[in-house]
């Protein structure tokens, strides 16, 4: 399966955002910035940017609707927590801008990090009550998203009685936005087999994710990553690099993000925290190092553009297909990703299709 | 009087010239926001002098916060009158959203709160409370609104219908001049009257008779908020043109479908659109102000029909009865204001700048 990248804007037109206390970054988007950055990533082939969602954020969607208005091709993943909105004006919302961007929108569907954001929103839901009113709020929006009549649906979050749209969602090649959803509690593992195109997990050594990720393939779901990317011409600079990006925390954003991982009941970004912990090196090219100061999606695949090729096909041997990159700085890695590493990952998967043909032949 | 705003109705996609409201909600293209027709319409709003753009919300239509952030990118000037149902999203989202949206189009925008109008709509959206109680949980929720927008730290509330706790969103509502959206409480019961004097700037009635409208919001104008209406226009050369062009909207060779309009109003527990479309018995409330297009149109369609003069006379006699805002729509939409905006505004404008000036 050919591999698909994606890139994460959360950190667009503010470099090491995710250092610091979330109560104290802007919310204020930077338009130009996150144009920019949109226009750098559809030219180094990247196919969609998430747009993630926080109390300290600008709104996804408006985000995304706003954007798709100024940019012709970038797709755009947005964060959703559901239990925040009816999942009627939720559909309504996401059909409107496929309609008014051609498509250009998928989702990543999160169920809440932490039980005191989350009181913010008015939810007071446990971890597993809130994948079960994801559940039936996921149900509902596909009932839309199936478009044949009116939706109707009785459970115990919510009750909908002919539901219907009339802004259907608009695109050349889907009838339904692709959903990504992320975790790696089991009842997250439940959730995206009946719900999601594709996983989003945290990654650990690419031979420890294969079973699962393989059983997960089989069953129909696809799995992705989300890993920062770390790429130097040689061994030495890539970890000299790391080293770099430590010597930037002097101490204290670590203790937001031991704070936060305190108060989070996420099982993913906690075990990330664990796998942190106890090994800086738990791959040669799988580094930990960042996790206590810049959080868990900091965990990064490091290396030469041949190293960092042959860890990316080394997790799509193992079931892994689809990768959502952070860099930092974001436009610089993004850019050394896009002339160093993704020629070299498309040569090789074309090579391997044309002796696959030959070996059928 | 010279900061009266004068609001239109946004083009909707596949408009048919006259087409009654179930008509048009029916048609496919009006859930599909045309945006490039739309920026156009909103470049000439712009040219003729309107204040906003009132951008709908209900089933049919694509969401109007979206639109607006498209279309606000797209433009410089006009604003937009954002239509939203209290009830369909959690405050706290609904506040990081409307700020995420001003933030990006400079505050160009107000709200029109609407509690709901239809059962089965609001059915179909998950909401199963009744008229009252819908404006019971429109009060906490723009209470919890409103708290976010005053920006004096963590809001946390607990109230039949919401509970939140410790709530922040950390993108301010930017504007020029505002720290929060003008919010139009969109209603013609007692509550909607009581909602807006508590938590609302305006209160935004469907047209009726100026002393009427007067009676009714003595209170809302003695607590210093603002008076608004929402109706059509019919305009010609002349009064008898005008109303040739209103006789010709009802008539039957439209084919209109007033059993549609029927059922609607049967499923409406609405008191302003009831109201109105009681009112709409009788045809001609004044000399100028028509009722005729209600029944089949619904009730925005309370309609000013004159010559431009005649026009500009209603609108000054609204303006004396405490109107300080109007939703203007009319058939067809461009046309419409087009005549609005080079006719009957200049008009308008000329005794209240003499006023002011004098």
């Amino acid at each position: 399966m050919v591999m698909r990248f994606h890139w994460s804007m959360s950190s667009a037109g503010e470099n090491r955002r995710g250092a610091k206390a979330r109560a104290a970054v802007s919310g204020i988007p930077n338009l130009d910035a996150h144009v920019r950055f949109c226009r750098i990533a559809e030219e180094c082939g990247i196919e969609s940017l998430l747009t993630a969602f926080g109390f300290h954020r600008a709104d996804p969607i408006v985000l995304a609707a706003t954007l798709g208005a100024l940019t012709g091709r970038i797709k755009f993943m947005v964060a959703v927590r559901s239990g925040v909105c009816s999942p009627t004006l939720f559909v309504q919302q996401v059909n409107s801008v496929a309609a008014m961007t051609g498509g250009r929108i998928c989702l990543n569907i999160v169920a809440g990090h932490t039980p005191e954001e989350q009181g913010y929103y008015g939810d007071f839901l446990s971890h597993d009550e809130r994948y079960a009113r994801t559940d039936e709020f996921l149900t509902v929006c596909n009932a839309f998203w199936k478009g044949d009549g009116e939706a109707n649906f009785d459970g115990r979050y919510y009750c909908i009685a002919k539901g219907k749209l009339n802004t259907p969602f608009v695109a050349p090649d889907r009838m339904r936005p692709e959903i990504f959803l992320g975790g790696n509690s089991a009842v997250a593992e439940a959730m995206a087999m009946k719900h999601a195109d594709c996983m989003w997990r945290l990654p650990e050594p690419a031979e420890k994710m294969r079973d699962k990720a393989l059983a997960m393939v089989s069953a129909g779901t696809e799995v992705g990553i989300l890993v920062s990317l770390i790429v130097r011409p040689t061994h030495a600079e890539a970890i000299e690099a790391t080293e770099e990006l430590l010597a930037n925390f002097d101490g204290a954003p670590k203790r937001t993000h031991d704070e936060f991982a305190r108060k989070s009941d996420s099982v993913a970004f906690t075990s990330t925290y664990k796998l942190a912990n106890a090994d800086v090196w738990p791959a040669p090219y799988l580094w930990t190092g960042a996790v206590p100061y810049m959080g868990a999606p900091s965990i990064a695949i490091v290396g030469t553009p041949d190293e960092v090729t042959d860890a990316l096909f080394a997790y799509r041997d193992g079931g892994v297909t689809q990768f959502l990159f952070m860099g930092h700085p974001d436009i610089e890695e993004m850019q050394r990703f896009a002339n160093e590493v993704l020629p070299r990952v498309r040569a090789r998967e074309a090579a391997e299709a044309a002796s696959a043909v030959a070996a059928s032949s | 009087m010279s900061d009266v705003k004068f609001h239109w109705r946004l083009l909707q996609g596949g408009e048919i010239d006259g087409a009654s409201r179930t008509q048009q909600d029916g048609l496919p293209d009006t859930g599909m926001p045309d945006l490039r027709e739309r920026i156009r319409f909103c470049l000439r709003a712009e040219e003729l002098g309107i204040d906003s753009l009132l951008t709908a919300f209900d089933w049919s239509r694509p969401d109007p916060i979206l639109l607006a952030a498209a279309l606000g990118n797209a433009t410089e000037r006009i604003k937009f009158v954002i239509a939203y149902r209290s009830g369909l999203i959690c405050p706290t989202s609904f506040v990081q959203q409307l700020n995420t949206l001003s933030a990006l189009i400079a505050g160009r925008f107000s709200l029109n709160i609407v509690a709901g109008e239809q059962r089965d709509e609001q059915h179909g959206y998950g909401d199963w409370l009744a008229h009252d109680e819908r404006y019971a949980r429109a009060e906490e929720f723009l209470a919890i609104c409103r708290a976010l927008w005053r920006r004096e730290g963590a809001v946390s509330y607990e109230g039949r219908h919401y509970r939140v706790e410790n709530a922040r969103v950390n993108t301010p509502f930017v504007s020029p001049d505002r720290t929060f959206p003008e919010i139009f409480i969109a209603g013609g019961s007692q509550q909607s009257h009581d909602l807006a004097l508590r938590q609302g700037t305006l209160w935004m009635r469907m047209l009726d008779a100026p002393e009427k409208l007067r009676a009714t919001g003595v209170a809302v104008l003695a607590a210093g908020k603002e008076l608004g209406v929402r109706c059509s226009i019919i305009g010609g050369r002349t009064r008898g043109a005008a109303l040739r062009k209103a006789y010709e909207l009802v008539s039957s060779e439209r084919g209109v479908d007033r059993e549609a309009e029927r059922e609607f109003m049967r499923q409406s527990d609405s008191v302003n659109v009831r109201t109105t479309y009681e009112l709409a018995s009788t045809e001609w409330l004044t000399p100028w102000l028509w009722t005729g297009a209600v029944r089949t149109h619904g009730s925005a369609c309370m309609a000013i029909v004159g010559s431009a003069g005649e026009i500009a006379d209603a609108i000054h006699e609204l303006i004396a009865a405490g109107i300080t805002q109007f939703i203007f729509g009319g058939w067809p939409k461009l046309e419409a204001m087009e005549f609005f905006g080079e006719e009957v505004l200049p008009l308008v404008r000329q005794p209240m700048e003499v006023a002011t000036a004098s």
